[in-house]
């Protein structure tokens, strides 16, 4: 890449400016008995910002502007007649102009290609040339107005820790733009698909099959995006099944490891448990489709029961629950250990067991806390993807059956956003749809959650 | 005291019995409760087993699954090369174009006809599908091949290294016993696996395509979270004024913490590629997705790392004349440096197991040869075990869960880092 | 000479590596309040707490001797430790009632042990109990208030009134007064007296006011070790150690 060749070069000749500057700046004397406001490598940095940063703001500038007239010249070049009409047609002629001309292509499928590969080829040459000179030129007369303020009482600190703080907020400046990106995005697509779909539909109507035709005059071509089976799936499998597993063994680990277990035993349980959480999802869904689903279903239809599938909720819901134990017992952990060790020894004291203290005094008292985490857990697990693409289904069942088959959202905005099909396309926009429901149900929960905790915590202090 | 009724405190039913506490009622109960007791401290210790028990089921289960993806049956195959290249000399293999000349030879029938010639009219169903690419790596590597008889170990279909794992139906089982007393069978390391990538047959798969989108993508993560992470935390922890801003930025934080990964696939769909149409499949946009993701993560360690760095330090930095930011690139930052080393690891290691992000800008494809750049279509290791784990032919299982195992440990190293910088480096105040 | 409820003989009480009570023999009454007193950290609360084998629940916490209530020893084998401590009751420097409701405190130690068939014996146990406690008319309109919600007096005795309805043989209580103010403080001490002959009573306090006014009998500790030990009076008026002189003077401690 050539304009990464131009940023090396501006790169270098910040280093050199920056010598230069060091070596002037060593000269300074300080006079009389004022300390010199700037060490030599301040003044150096100052020098050095100068000569860098407007010349790679221009080359990253130029990385946009330059492919866009390199295109301009080729489409107006003699050649170009024979280009097709602007369209997907056209784009591909001109990547595969491209490839050609960097070599990645030796033989193209279009010969207006051939031909106009040297055209591009020139005009890359050109355009790269013309950037470098101008990447120079910001750079020098970067340069030169630095040099000009290199003086012995010039407050070149200042300068460069001012750059320094641009940087520093422009760094916690992305934690907003990202959650922006995040919403707007969102948004945007999801106004898209209320445009096409009705939000009344999407949220309550109980129908789900947005397998849109190819072409318009099949049928069914319409598709039906009524999001309910997706939403009970979710919950089925995230915060109904997954919890039944997850909150009786977090929990009462918490209390085991906590309150009976010899300290040895809990410094290795507490790390192994901890594992849980940190094994990939991915490799959790291979388990769930892989061992457990057949497992669950082999055992259903042994028991003779009906509807049971190999892609059932309880598998996925299952093994999502054994993913999030350490969540649930991780906070329970905090909270019991919150609750002042007064309240405990008050029970024991009138002659409460252990486990009459745990269960009366302990548990109700770490409560909140615990059901924070419950909610923190929940959030987790209706946001988690890839066990139930890979264990769950893809039938969009309204079941209380935990050995049917049942969707989530996870599970549909993978399989809408995977395929081939227009960008805009009422499939493709209901995935942002769900995307956005999904982050404002995990928010809330989240907010909910940490509110729950902090007033716990505060009771205790 | 006033308000003590007189009468009520003489006669507290329960005192009227002072031995009740040694009564066959109260003893029973005692007895009860102990055993409640006891069944109690017994469900907390199963509710222990159970979850480590999943754990170890599940690592099991890969490990004894993987164990056979790390080793390949091989056929012994004399090749007669000059039977289909007649003509070719080793000079026009190694020439411009020679891959194209290669490219040109019917090296799959001739590993056909040479394994019908050498095990009978079924001898092709003995090799895998790409049983030919060995002859062709092998010709790459030496064009003189080409004009001679050579003998070489060509890998097994996934039947036969079915059996020869002690897996197959009995009619292969005896085929290989047969192979092996003959010597023409071999089981060894799959020296493939690790250094090729995705195929569609399963004897010929490797790691290493995907292995390499792994790298590039996680480099991208890192050279973007880990300075932009570490920069935010010093603004918040040391400079950020209490306001309105501040205060954003906190919650844009910590809310970006608790968003599903998926939801950040849907921001680099919508954002780098449909936007900035930025390249799909690239490791540049699952790079950056990924760190926008790991960078909250990091910005909290890092603040509490920051935070732990005492005041005093601080304190004595200014004292001596240096400006707030020579204290904190000087003193605070190489103090806090450990914890956030460590937190950036865990970040890491959490961007490194993820997979559905990395769908959503479609990472999912098909990748038969390893990215050169950042900006050619890749894949990664947990999309890769993804992908094969959708894969119908039973001899992906297998090699999904050697890749499994070999993600694991990965992560593991990368955690035990974590824990040594941890205990290590992290001074307490 | 009064009855004897309990009784310590050569108790030696360590933590891990470290010895906290050396030799301490002693003999609580049934009738009277006994007082503990000495500097910080001789090993008051520690020696109390061996008395209902509170220290059992101290990891490393380890205890030597005899020591017997109503002539069973509490550290044997047979020796019921969810038994023992119903008869030997506990009130904490700091109130330390449960976050549910004041009913429920109270009704917590009845319940565990089964000492009410029915809600209204229950009742009864929580009326009677804060009847004596002097509690009741304070909070008889709000039982089921939170009793987290009371002020620290009411705290403190909201768990005295706790105590109480397990209906035990011997309260012991570290500190009671330590985290109340004036007021509260003269309550407790008040009711201490009004309590004093149903329960045998032990108390801790650093305030020597205190144990002249509410105890008959004070026992002195130092360094873990137990210097001096009879009638209140005399430890006050006319104690036998130079210890235990230079302790009620206020020259140490
Ligand atoms: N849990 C424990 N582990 C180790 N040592 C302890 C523990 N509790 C108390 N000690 C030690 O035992 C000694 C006696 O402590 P104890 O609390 O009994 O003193 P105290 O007389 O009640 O003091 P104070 O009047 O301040 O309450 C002290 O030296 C203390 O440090
Ligand atoms: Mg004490």
């Amino acid at each position: 890449m050539p304009l990464s060749m131009i940023a090396v070069i501006v790169l270098a000749l910040g280093a050199i400016a920056f010598a230069a500057a060091r070596s002037k700046a060593r000269l300074f004397k300080p006079v009389g008995t004022e300390r010199l406001h700037s060490r030599p490598n301040y003044h150096a940095a100052h020098m050095l910002l100068w000569v860098v940063v407007p010349a790679l703001i221009f080359v990253a500038m130029w990385s946009f502007v330059a492919p866009r007239l390199i295109n301009q010249s080729i489409l107006t070049s003699p050649a170009a007649s024979e280009l097709p009409p602007p369209g997907i047609e056209r784009d591909a002629v001109l990547n595969e102009i491209r490839d050609l001309a960097t070599g990645k292509l030796e033989v193209s499928f279009n010969p207006a290609a051939e031909q106009l590969a040297p055209v591009y080829r020139d005009a890359r040459d050109h355009y790269t040339i013309l950037g470098g000179i101008a990447a120079a030129l910001l750079a020098y007369a970067g340069g030169g107005y630095a040099w000009t303020r290199l003086r012995r009482e010039f407050r070149a600190r200042n300068r460069v820790e001012r750059a320094v703080m641009v940087v520093l907020v422009a760094a916690s400046l992305i934690a907003i733009f990202t959650t922006f990106g995040i919403v707007i995005s969102l948004l945007f697509e999801s106004l898209l698909f209320f445009q096409k779909v009705s939000p009344a539909e999407f949220f309550f109507s109980l129908e789900w099959s947005p397998q849109t035709a190819m072409r318009a005059d099949q049928v069914g071509s319409s598709g039906a995006f009524g999001a309910v089976p997706l939403f009970w799936g979710t919950i089925f499998i995230g915060a109904i099944i997954a919890m039944i597993v997850a909150i009786p063994l977090g929990l009462m680990s918490a209390i085991y490891l906590t309150q009976y277990a010899r300290p040895r035993f809990r410094a290795w349980m507490k790390p192994l448990l901890e594992m849980l959480a940190g094994v990939p999802t991915v490799v959790y869904g291979y388990f769930a489709a892989l061992t457990v689903a057949p497992a669950i279903r082999d055992a259903a239809t042994w028991a003779g029961i009906p509807g049971a599938s190999s892609e059932s909720a309880l598998a996925a819901g299952v093994v999502m629950g054994v993913m999030i134990i350490p969540f649930v017992s991780s906070m329970a952990d905090d909270s019991l250990a919150a609750v002042p060790q007064a309240m405990k020894d008050g029970s024991l004291a009138l002659g409460a067991t252990p486990s009459e203290t745990i269960r009366r005094v302990l548990v109700p008292a770490a409560l909140p806390g615990v059901v924070g985490g419950v909610l923190l857990a929940v959030s987790r697990a209706i946001g988690e993807t890839m066990i139930v693409v890979m264990a769950a289904g893809m039938a969009a069942n309204l079941t209380l059956n935990p050995f049917a088959t049942v969707t989530t959202v996870t599970t549909q905005i993978v399989a809408l956003l995977t395929g081939d099909q227009e960008f805009d396309s009422a499939k493709t926009l209901a995935a942002f749809a769900l995307g956005l429901t999904l982050l404002i149900v995990t928010l809330i929960l989240n907010i909910i959650a940490l509110r729950v905790v902090k007033k716990y915590r505060e009771a205790y202090e | 005291m006033s308000d003590r009724a007189p009468g009520i405190g003489g006669d507290l039913p329960v005192t009227s019995n002072p031995s009740r506490w040694n009564s066959d009622v109260m003893q029973r109960r005692v007895a009860r409760r102990y055993a409640s007791e006891r069944r109690f401290r017994r469900i907390g210790l199963f509710a222990v087993a159970l979850s480590a028990g999943f754990l170890a089921f599940l690592l099991l289960s890969m490990v004894i699954n993987g164990a056979r993806g790390f080793t390949q049956t091989e056929i012994k195959l004399t090749v007669n090369f000059p039977s289909i290249a007649a003509g070719v000399t080793p000079a026009a293999l190694s020439a411009k174009g020679g891959d194209e000349a290669l490219s040109g030879l019917d090296l799959e029938g001739l590993a056909a006809s040479e394994a019908t010639a050498a095990y009978g009219e079924n001898g092709a169903a003995l090799l895998s599908d790409g049983a030919w690419l060995t002859l062709r790596d092998a010709i790459k590597s030496d064009p003189t091949l080409i004009t001679r008889k050579g003998e070489m170990w060509v890998p097994a279909s996934v039947e036969i290294d079915a059996a020869a794992k002690g897996r197959g139906d009995t009619a292969n089982t005896r085929l290989v016993a047969q192979l092996k007393t003959n010597g023409q069978i071999k089981t060894g390391l799959n020296k493939t696996f690790f250094t090729s990538s995705d195929s569609t047959d399963p004897t010929v798969v490797g790691i290493w395509g995907a292995f390499k989108g792994t790298l590039l993508t996680m480099l991208v993560t890192a050279l973007l979270a880990f300075p932009v992470g570490t920069l935010a935390a010093l603004y918040l922890e040391e400079y950020a004024p209490r306001n309105r801003w501040t205060d954003l930025i906190e919650v844009s934080i910590n809310n970006l913490a608790a968003v599903p990964s998926i939801i950040f696939g849907l921001l680099g769909l919508a954002v780098f590629l449909n936007f900035f149409h930025m390249p799909r499949s690239a490791p540049i946009v699952g790079g950056l997705t990924l760190a926008l993701m790991t960078m909250p993560v990091i910005v909290i360690a890092s603040r509490n790392a920051i935070k732990a760095v005492p005041p005093s330090i601080r304190d004595g930095a200014l004292a001596m004349g240096a400006s707030p930011v020579q204290v904190v690139f000087h003193h605070v930052l190489p103090l806090a440096m450990p914890g956030i080393l460590t937190g950036t690891i865990i970040g890491m290691a959490r961007a490194l197991g993820e997979t559905a992000p990395l769908i959503m800008i479609g990472m999912r494809a098909f990748i038969s040869s390893p990215p050169t750049s950042f900006t050619e279509p890749a894949t990664v290791l947990p999309v890769q075990i993804f992908l094969w784990s959708d894969e119908v032919s039973s001899g992906f299982v297998e090699k999904t869960s050697a890749a499994i195992i070999v993600l694991l440990v990965f992560l593991m190293t990368m955690n035990a880092t974590a824990i040594y910088l941890r205990n290590h480096f992290e001074r307490r105040w | 000479m009064a009855s004897h409820k309990m009784s310590a003989r050569d108790v030696n009480v360590f933590y891990g590596e470290k010895q906290a009570i050396r030799n301490v023999s002693i003999d609580v009454d049934k009738e009277n309040v006994t007082a503990f007193i000495g500097p910080s950290g001789c090993g008051k609360s520690t020696f109390l707490r061996t008395l209902n084998r509170m220290n059992d629940t101290v990891v490393g916490c380890r205890t030597e001797g005899r020591i017997e209530l109503d002539g069973e020893d509490i550290y044997a084998s047979e020796m019921d430790v969810v038994l023992l401590r119903a008869r030997v009751g506990m009130v904490f420097q700091k109130p330390n009632p449960f976050p549910k409701s004041i009913y429920e405190n109270i009704a917590y130690g009845p319940r565990i042990h089964g000492l009410a068939e029915n809600k209204s014996a229950m009742d009864h146990v929580v009326e009677t109990s804060l009847h004596r406690a002097g509690l009741w008319n304070e909070v008889k309109d709000r039982l089921q208030e939170s009793g987290t919600a009371l002020s620290g007096g009411q705290q403190q005795r909201l768990c005295i009134a706790r105590a109480i309805a397990v209906d035990p043989e011997v309260i012991l209580m570290d500190e009671p007064c330590s985290a109340l103010d004036p007021i509260a403080t003269a309550k407790i001490e008040e009711l201490i007296t009004e309590l004093r002959g149903r329960f045998a009573i032990v108390i801790v306090t650093h305030n020597m006011q205190q144990a002249a006014r509410v105890s008959q009998r004070t026992a002195f500790f130092h360094l873990g070790e137990l210097v001096e030990y009879g009638a209140t009076a005399d430890i006050f008026t006319n104690p036998t150690q130079t210890r235990t002189q230079d302790y009620i003077t206020g020259r140490y401690g």
